[in-house]
């Protein structure tokens, strides 16, 4: 059957919710409610994040694209995440820092307090009061919110590579990524 | 701090991955976790100010919804929840603290986490999501929004860690 597949409202909340459950149980298990691990990363203590993250993307994405191959995605009714150059780069980068003082991300900070750290929970706070800030913010921040769009932009659609090269080229990019962090790892030790 | 026990990386990366692969193929879109907390933002501040909340043209998009609450994101957060509390309990990984780095007090932590916490809500709505929406999804779907979000976020992430070496070491 082609996906996605259209559900009503409610099984589509139920699925959000079963959906959700695989979401956090990997998280958790992978260690990732937990900040000193979270943050390891960034001080080359700990690689779990880039580890946990570049395999869910390459998993997902070879899915994804399989799928899509096979008839079996409709990619037409799929939602892609828009590129908006700019607003994504300094978004990007002050994420990067509120990550390092927080100790987590939204998703994380969620799975932190699902696993009773109140900590987390203050972060959760935090992450409210941020959105509140940009929407009260909005107005002026409007014109560089909208700004540099390059609208549904694909790696492989802009470039015209195929998306199989693409992959490949992060497979390698990965493992090798994946080889070095095991053997940094190993020496730290 | 609770022993660890945890998975190896690339088996809960792998589960993750299948995780948002089903997400992708039932529901048309990836996973989310921000847009959840703008959206209680919105509802909350709602409920304190409704006159100056209904101003705010941004929250249009939650409160003009005919019943807010019924959001996909929040019921998948609420799920986020539920997995990682089973996960934490079953693990014998669950334990009420207040968790911080070596040597840094209550109070500092309070404010790091605060703090942090805000720059990143601000900062995803700016970036159109965070984590998952944004660089998890977008990545997966080898879209350019969510690379050049990975990359800002670990080139910037790293330069703090410089800056904040006490924070977590």
């Amino acid at each position: 059957m082609t996906g996605p597949l259209v559900v009503s409202q409610e099984m589509g909340l139920l699925l959000a919710v079963m959906l959700g459950f695989f979401f956090g149980l990997f998280l958790e298990r992978g260690g990732l409610g937990n900040p000193h691990k979270l943050t390891g990363v960034f001080y080359l203590t700990d690689f779990v994040v880039p580890k946990v993250m570049f395999t869910a993307i390459l998993v997902a994405s070879v899915g994804f694209y399989l799928l899509s191959d096979l008839k079996l995605l409709d990619l037409n009714r799929v939602w892609i995440v828009p590129a908006f150059f700019w607003p994504q780069i300094a978004g990007g980068a002050l994420f990067g820092i509120g990550f390092v003082v927080s100790g987590y991300c939204p998703g994380t900070s969620v799975a932190g307090l699902a696993s009773g750290r109140l900590d987390a929970l203050v972060t959760m706070i935090g992450i409210g009061i941020g959105s509140l800030i940009f929407a009260v913010a909005y107005p002026m921040l409007e014109d560089f919110y909208q700004s540099s769009p390059m609208g549904v932009a694909t790696i492989p659609g802009v470039t015209g590579v195929s998306h199989w090269i693409v992959l490949a080229v992060l497979f390698i990019v990965a493992g090798l990524m994946f080889y070095l962090m095991e053997q940094f790892e190993k020496k730290a030790k | 701090m609770a022993k660890n026990n945890f998975w190896s990386p690339y088996i809960a990366g792998a589960g993750l991955g299948l995780t948002l692969l089903a997400t992708f193929y039932l529901a048309g879109w990836g996973l989310g976790a921000s847009s959840a907390f703008s959206l209680l933002a919105s509802l909350g501040m709602k409920e304190v100010h409704p006159d100056f909340t209904q101003r705010l043209t941004y929250f249009s998009q939650y409160l003009n919804a005919e019943s807010p609450l019924r959001d996909w994101v929040l019921f998948e957060v609420g799920g986020l929840f539920l997995g990682a509390l089973s996960a934490a309990l079953f693990s014998g990984n669950f334990k009420f603290r207040f968790d911080r780095g070596p040597g840094m007090s209550a109070g500092k932590r309070l404010i790091a986490a605060v703090s942090g916490g805000i720059m990143i809500g601000f900062a995803s709505r700016l970036a159109r999501g965070c984590t998952s929406g944004v660089a998890l999804s977008g990545g997966a779907q080898l879209a350019i929004g969510g690379w050049i979000f990975v990359i800002a976020m670990f080139v910037s992430g790293f330069i703090a860690a410089a800056l904040f070496r006490r924070l977590w070491t």
